[in-house]
């Protein structure tokens, strides 16, 4: 491809696209970025701990089901 | 990293049973030569070690490959595990011949509901985060 062309390629290149207005941000998009990965970290759900205490104490109530755990897990 | 998801699906399947085996043995070494437990585990011990390890494994596989897009939830997946586990591990017991001791079948109506809770908890949290650790949740 010549000069001459690679020129024109330009030339047709930036016709069609049109230079972009308003290429700056709004917003400074960081702080939501922050406070949606702060929201992320809620840990486990009530139901969850529920579940756990549950089983907890089942095993400290009947303590036979121990064996029976280990040889399934 | 986006290689051979199957694979990384299996071993972070296998990898909680396996670390865990660890201590169920140094429990199993310690009352069956110490405290002379007269239970002879040894012979259904292939269940815990082999067994249960790849059902772990496979069983994570399958939901890699077919569950996680219809969005299952994994802990319920995984929590179902043991409805094939426990029938497994009976089948194990009777087939090598070894005497299950009655009191575990008078606590199967609380140990399995603590195993399926258990399970839900451990797939959900520990295998989900192993998942997501290796790029395939």
């Amino acid at each position: 491809m010549s000069d001459r062309e690679i020129e024109e390629m330009k030339k047709l290149a930036k016709e069609a696209l049109p230079a972009l207005r308003d290429a700056e941000l709004g917003r400074d998009l960081w702080p939501a970025m922050v406070e949606r990965l702060s929201t992320q970290r809620s840990g486990m759900p009530w139901w969850d701990w529920v579940l756990l205490a549950g089983a907890s104490a089942g095993i400290l109530f009947v303590p036979g089901v121990i064996p029976a755990l280990l040889y399934h897990l | 990293m986006y290689k051979h998801p199957y694979l990384r699906a299996y071993l972070a399947g296998i990898a909680i049973p396996t670390a865990f085996l660890l201590a169920i043995m140094t429990a199993y070494t310690i009352d069956r030569y110490v405290y002379d437990m007269p239970v002879p585990i040894e012979r259904v011990i292939v269940f815990p070690m082999a067994a249960v390890p790849n059902a772990w494994g496979l069983w994570n596989l399958i939901f890699v490959a077919f569950l996680q897009k219809r969005h299952i939830p994994l802990g319920l997946f995984g929590g179902a595990l043991p409805l094939l586990l426990v029938p497994g591990g009976y089948l194990v017991a009777r087939l090598l011949n070894f005497t299950i001791p009655p009191v575990a079948f008078q606590v199967v109506p609380i140990g399995l509901p603590i195993a399926l809770i258990v399970y839900y908890l451990v797939w959900k949290y520990f295998v989900g985060f192993l998942n997501a650790e290796l790029g395939i949740a």
